[in-house]
């Protein structure tokens, strides 16, 4: 079903994404994130000695601390850092750290819809930015479902409000093997990765939503590429510097 | 950790770039295949057996990263070399901190690292050399030795229970006055032999912490209280350091000539235009960036010029080749 979107984008086609690492010098770990208008500022740091008093000591605890971009904290903001934090509790190894607290701060930018899911990229840019060891990256894209039943990737703030339901969805990234015959592999197999998060607005049907998740999975594997496209060459060029 | 934003012009952009290629040419990194990023299998051979070590998981029998850097292989044990990352202190390691806080006795000194780091009175000489007990009174005159804001010089201990704990028993650590400290990036500075260095030209000292931090400053010779006052520590009234005969003394070595201040700055612009360029901090590549600039007579702020950059970067693309053939 062809879909005319008002930037002339296709149904499966996102914005044009833009990250930039190491942005903040006192940070321990900083990243933004951009998908067309939507910009998004995060940073970590960590990890801190002790935990909350709610928190289980045994583990490390990671607090979410979202900034909207007008206006004061409102609830929207509680369940934003909610759910952020539940996310990246699935990513992080708890374990390496115990009794350690990591903060992770999120500063809106600029709001032009699928906020949620670049919050959550420039996050992890930011984790990885900071050297915490996680298990996979965590890449997430929003799906909304619109009135004629037609699924359309990244939607921005007006295609957003005229939709009659859109998810968004994180996934791990795509594991690609140092030798190379094996990535090949894992490429052919999409479904076996899971999935670490969705939250969903509206209401749509059951097959809709299946639909956005196999839409999403592979979408996954363009985001991974330009995720794994931004972290390499700097490492490389680094150490050939530093001699 | 600001770095100097340079503003190059076109042939100034193509000069550094082809710096950059041929010091990436001659880098000792083998092959990019062995940089990885988070949740990259590692190839292991499973039958000898793979120790995993930092930055690896155990994933479905495969090891995977969890970091993103270069895999090192030392007999079975793999691991995960992160390029930047925060200092971790090592037991030896000479660091330079500053007073944050001074508490019961000990003080905290921030390192630039996860967390700060703790100097106990005991592990520091008492001014008037005597090797004692900490009573109550010298708790109460903490402050006599260290203050909030002091730049401090001293050694990792053995760092136990996720504390850091430092000690400057030694006559060259303690409080440095007279100089610049700086701020670099942690991985530009290689644990050596030596990180206490004495340009004789200039007369100025160069300490280069392992934790990023480098100071400048001028020199300072190594007192050794226990030998020069044999007789005086005898007489039990001057233990109490006399706060008057010394601040006059102070004052006479307070004032730093001019000629020895340039040579401090020039000195800690060289660093700061190497930590630009992020090449490794050592004596030797301080050295050179210092002559380079008295050579083309260089006024010290013409340091942070875009011209001087790349002609440094370029200078140390030739030294690093002409070492490279000599081996």
């Amino acid at each position: 079903m062809e879909m005319d979107r008002p930037d002339g984008r296709s149904p499966n086609q996102l914005r044009p994404l833009a990250c930039s690492r190491s942005v903040l010098h006192r940070a321990h770990g900083s990243a933004t994130w951009a998908q067309g208008e939507t910009k998004v500022l995060a940073a970590v740091y960590g990890p801190k000695a002790g935990t909350k008093k709610n928190e289980n000591p045994e583990k490390a605890s990671i607090e979410i601390i979202w900034k909207p971009n007008t206006g004061h904290i409102g609830q929207a903001d509680r369940e934003y850092e909610m759910i952020l934090k539940k996310t990246f509790e699935s990513i992080c190894i708890r374990t390496i750290y115990p009794n350690t607290t990591t903060s992770i701060v999120v500063q809106v930018v600029h709001d032009d819809g699928a906020l949620l899911p670049c919050a959550i990229n420039a996050a992890c840019a930011a984790l990885v930015d900071a050297g915490i060891p996680l298990r996979h990256l965590a890449v997430a894209i929003c799906c909304s479902v619109t009135d004629n039943n037609c699924i359309i990737l990244d939607p921005s703030k007006q295609e957003e409000e005229k939709a009659k339901a859109f998810a968004y969805l994180v996934f791990p990234n795509t594991t690609v093997s140092v030798v190379p015959e094996k990535s090949l592999q894992a490429g052919s197999d999409p479904m076996a990765h899971g999935i670490i998060t969705s939250v969903t607005h509206g209401a749509m049907s059951v097959d809709d939503y299946l639909h956005c998740l196999e839409r999403g999975r592979a979408t996954t594997q363009r985001l991974s590429e330009f995720l794994r496209k931004n972290m390499e060459p700097k490492s490389t060029r680094e150490a050939s510097k530093a001699g | 950790m600001r770095e100097i934003q340079l503003q190059l012009n076109q042939t100034q952009k193509l000069r550094l770039q082809k710096v950059l290629e041929t010091l990436e040419s001659q880098s000792s990194i083998p092959n990019s295949d062995s940089s990885v990023t988070i949740s990259d299998s590692i190839s292991v051979n499973h039958e000898d057996g793979v120790l995993k070590g930092h930055g690896t998981t155990d994933h479905n029998g495969e090891v995977v990263a969890t970091l993103c850097g270069i895999v090192e292989r030392v007999n079975k044990l793999v691991y995960v070399r992160t390029l930047r990352s925060r200092y971790k202190p090592e037991d030896g390691d000479i660091v330079i901190g500053r007073v944050v806080e001074v508490a019961q006795k000990c003080w905290r000194l921030d390192i630039n690292c996860s967390q700060n780091a703790y100097l106990m009175l005991s592990a520091m000489n008492m001014p008037d050399g005597v090797q004692r007990r900490r009573t109550a009174v010298d708790e109460l005159n903490m402050r006599r030795i260290f203050e909030e804001g002091d730049v401090i010089c001293a050694e990792v201990r053995r760092s136990q229970h996720d504390d850091i704990h430092l000690q400057a028993r030694s006559q060259k650590y303690g409080k440095l006055n007279a100089g610049q400290l700086l701020t670099v990036a942690p991985y530009l500075v290689k644990r050596q032999k030596q990180h206490f260095h004495h340009l004789e030209k200039f007369d100025v000292d160069l300490i280069l912490g392992c934790n990023g931090f480098v100071w400048v400053g001028e020199h300072v010779e190594a007192r050794d209280v226990m030998v020069e006052d044999p007789v005086n520590l005898s007489d039990p009234q001057v233990l109490i350091p006399n706060e008057n005969s010394v601040s006059l003394e102070e004052q006479d070595k307070n004032y730093t000539a001019l000629e020895t201040r340039n040579y401090i700055c020039r000195a800690a612009n060289a660093v700061r235009v190497l930590s630009t360029l992020g090449f490794t901090i050592t004596l030797e590549s301080i050295k050179e960036v210092i002559d380079l600039s008295i050579s083309a007579n260089l006024d010290i702020h013409d340091m942070f010029g875009s011209e001087f950059c790349v002609l440094v970067a370029e200078k140390e693309a030739e030294r690093r080749s002409s070492s490279k053939r000599k081996r």
